[in-house]
């Protein structure tokens, strides 16, 4: 019982945190260089891992496609399984998941350290929020380069399905390409967008509340990178749950 | 309990030098159930050097980031010139905030940083001075602690004592009222200890600020310091000129005093 | 200088791995040994599952459901909504519960064991039980790789269960479809060599992460920022090497043509 009660005590201070976060972006203005350095930062390292991820992903899907449907006798219907659960649950999915592992552990490690550091309260005692400094960039970072990423690796895992269905399944390209672009459509193009920036939102904002709020010293960093990564896969999953029932249900 | 008045209640520009412009009044701080500050009453006067000393633990550290409120008592009162910050709003801990420099132990330089970016980055945030004006500012600074031309050095690059003096840089660049160290000699060896007692007794008389400093030192302490405040077990036990507190006869004092330098006898010591 | 430069990026990687298999040689040559204990092994492995337990099942649940709810939408096109318990199965059992299993131990459990290493190795812990005459890697490395290796298709197995369950809850409770169809038609598809199979991934995912995670933990380096950077490169590599070996066990286990 006492543990329900300690995790709710936890959501509060999370969600009072993230408030505290917007409010600050609002009063105490935004450091747009750090949002540059940080969208470049985030964008440029995650991309050769979601590339290669992409393309791992992408030949997946089209094997276990193909295996499902032609036990049904419709394995041309690759194409079709291929766009409707890349592009709506598994590119966002992926990219999130990336991102947070790489991007967010990061954040979170780093703050860690500058708590450990005393760097955190410096920043306070030069009368500046260091939400706003540290925290807040971040967040509209992650918010603008997770969409992006997540078109990118929507493309790459497509083509590699279409690689893998084409010349190592035997499905016939052209059928292959008509069933793809045919359940293709806007509607879940802006799904997958939509997903990425609450994503993306999580991501920084989860990272960003245990980073800051560590414990000194080794252990302190180790532990806050730990419960960000297990606290945003948790939350990112159960809310693309949430999200697809909106969007689909 | 009577209320004691202070001048540190009047703002910044109402005090005059010599006048109390920091006060702490019977504050108590807790950390669970540590009972680390029990009712402590001092006073730091404008334009003095301050150090406060005492064994580990005994809450120096705490009292400084009490001054910034970087922590809150749990009851007691501390005035910073018009401002008692145990209880006062975000917005104006930021303005007292801005009146104070802070040298952390371990310098608290940013790490992501070049030696310049970190000194500039107060002055970047808080004024509109132009990146020129800024640059010249930021050099000025180093040559005043002696480390001219290291702006575009990484902090991760520096020696210990360089990286307080960096720091030291960077807390006086707004041109504080203000100054404090925590342990501004800790790590260092004898010779560069004296170089920063030396940089602090400089600034003193340039700038006029007031110091407050926390200190291991005990030799160096009694170089630098105008008044001397020990801490003692959550409680200040001795408070006064570094003559009185050589001369005082609080038995506590003289034994940390003595464990930590050669004392003149008092009549009735063991020989 | 370029050229240099380049090279030494390129060989870094190579260098890195290099250590790795070296490392994980040493683990497994000291397996017949009596060089750990079974102690040890156990305790690891009760403290994985019971931190890992709930992340793994509040994953997968709601993964199983989206698959109910996607399901239901596409199959609605087709008017086969007595299909969705065997797609679910089969997308659940050979991919995701393996999968999410993995990634969340490696989550939870591989970043701790490499904070715990980490911490251990900067505090020069790990020396001090070299120079008692203990071999560290006997001691805290191998146990924790057992541990992993074992709980993983353990919990894979349960996540099994939980995201069918997802999916039912969502088909039957929420899109009112029968009790009995979906029952009926969930074991259509797969069948025990699906759950061996799937076990069988759960292990090698295990023994990859509980690999990875020590490496890094014991191989830390700088101080505080080091544990950091050590949690993070085990998070990123095993959530890649999950990833990339996923594949290549499908391609296997599954087949290519024909399925």
């Amino acid at each position: 019982m006492s543990a329900v009660l300690n995790g709710v005590r936890k959501v509060g201070a999370y969600t009072y945190f993230a408030g505290a976060c917007m409010r600050s972006a609002f009063t105490h203005g935004v450091p747009w260089d750090r949002v540059v350095s940080e969208s470049y930062k985030v964008g440029v390292r995650s991309f050769p891992v979601l590339f290669t991820m992409a393309l791992f992903v992408g030949s997946n899907l089209a094997i276990q496609g193909y295996a499902a449907f032609s036990t049904l006798g419709a394995g041309s219907l690759v194409g079709m399984f291929v766009a409707l659960a890349g592009v709506r649950e598994v590119c966002p999915l992926l990219a999130a998941t990336m991102v947070a592992a790489k991007a967010g552990t990061e954040m979170a490690a780093q703050l860690a350290v500058m708590r450990t550091k005393e760097q955190i309260d410096a920043i306070e005692v030069m009368a500046i929020d260091p939400r706003s400094e540290l925290v807040v960039p971040s967040i509209i970072a992650v918010m603008i380069t997770l969409p992006a990423l997540t078109v990118f690796t929507i493309f790459v895992s497509l083509v590699s399905a279409m690689a893998v269905a084409v010349l190592q399944l035997g499905v016939d390209q052209g059928e292959f390409l008509s069933f793809l672009v045919g359940y293709l459509s806007a509607y879940d193009l802006f799904a997958a967008t939509l997903k990425s920036v609450v994503f993306g939102a999580i991501i920084a904002t989860v990272s960003g509340y245990f980073g800051f709020y560590s414990e000194r010293g080794a252990r302190g960093v180790g532990e806050a990178t730990n419960r960000a990564v297990v606290t945003m896969c948790i939350v990112i999953i159960t809310l693309n749950f949430a999200l697809t029932s909106l969007l689909y249900g | 309990m009577a209320e004691l008045s202070t001048s540190a209640t009047r703002p910044f520009d109402a005090i005059a030098a010599g006048e109390p412009i920091i006060s702490f009044r019977d504050v108590h701080k807790s950390f669970g159930d540590k009972h680390i500050l029990r009712g402590i009453t001092l006073d730091f006067l404008r334009g003095e050097t301050t150090v406060v000393i005492g064994p580990s633990g005994t809450g120096k550290s705490v009292c400084m980031k009490l001054i910034v409120g970087l922590l809150v008592p749990e009851k007691g009162d501390v005035w910073v010139a018009g401002t008692n910050v145990a209880e006062a709003h975000e917005r104006d801990l930021m303005s007292v905030r801005r009146r104070i420099g802070m040298m952390f132990q371990d310098g608290a330089l940013f790490d992501s940083m070049s030696v310049g970016d970190n000194i500039a980055f107060p002055l970047q945030r808080h004024t509109k001075l132009s990146d020129a004006e800024i640059r010249d500012q930021v050099a000025h600074a180093l040559e005043q602690v002696g480390l001219p031309g290291i702006e575009d050095s990484a902090p991760s690059a520096l020696s210990g004592g360089m990286r307080k003096r960096v720091s030291l840089a960077r807390a006086v660049i707004t041109k504080p009222e203000i100054v404090m160290f925590d342990e501004p000699n800790s790590g260092l060896d004898p010779l560069t200890s004296d170089e920063i007692d030396g940089l602090i007794g400089r600034m003193k008389e340039d700038l006029g600020i007031t110091f407050i400093v926390i200190s291991h030192d005990i030799v160096g302490t009694f170089a630098v310091a105008d008044r001397i405040a020990m801490l003692y077990n959550g409680h200040l036990i001795a408070q006064g000129t570094p003559d009185a507190v050589l001369h005082s006869d609080q038995p506590t004092l003289r034994s940390f005093l003595a464990r930590n330098m050669d004392l003149p006898p008092l009549p009735g010591d063991p020989r | 200088m370029l050229l240099s430069s380049l090279a030494t990026a390129l060989l870094a990687p190579l260098d890195t791995l290099g250590r790795f298999g070296r490392f994980g040689a040493r683990v497994l040559a000291l397996l017949p040994s009596k060089a750990w204990s079974l102690r040890e092994t156990t305790t690891h492995a009760g403290t994985l599952t019971g931190r890992c337990l709930i992340p793994v099942c509040a994953t997968i649940f709601p993964f199983g459901a989206v698959i109910g709810v996607q399901g239901m939408a596409i199959f609605d096109l087709f008017s086969a909504h007595r299909l969705l318990s065997s797609l679910l199965s089969l997308v659940i059992i050979r991919e995701l519960a393996p999968v999410l299993a993995a990634v969340l131990v490696a989550a939870q459990g591989g970043a701790s064991f490499a904070a715990e290493l980490g911490a251990m190795r900067i505090k020069e812990e790990l020396d001090a039980t070299a120079v008692m005459g203990v071999d560290p890697i006997g001691w805290h490395v191998v146990p924790r790789v057992l541990a992993m290796t074992l709980v993983v298709p353990l919990l894979t197995t349960l996540a099994n269960a939980m995201g069918v369950l997802g999916g039912y809850v969502v088909a039957v409770g929420m899109y009112d479809q029968d009790h009995g169809v979906f029952v009926h038609h969930m074991a259509q598809l797969v069948g025990m060599y699906d759950l061996m199979a799937s076990a069988g991934k759960g292990a090698v995912f295990g023994l990859l992460v509980g690999l990875i995670s020590t490496f890094r933990g014991y191989h830390a380096s700088g101080g505080a920022e080091g544990v950091g950077q050590a949690v993070n490169d085990t998070v990123v590599y095993s959530v890649m090497f999950i990833l990339v070996v996923n594949y290549q066990m499908s391609s296997l286990l599954f087949g290519g043509a024909g399925g």
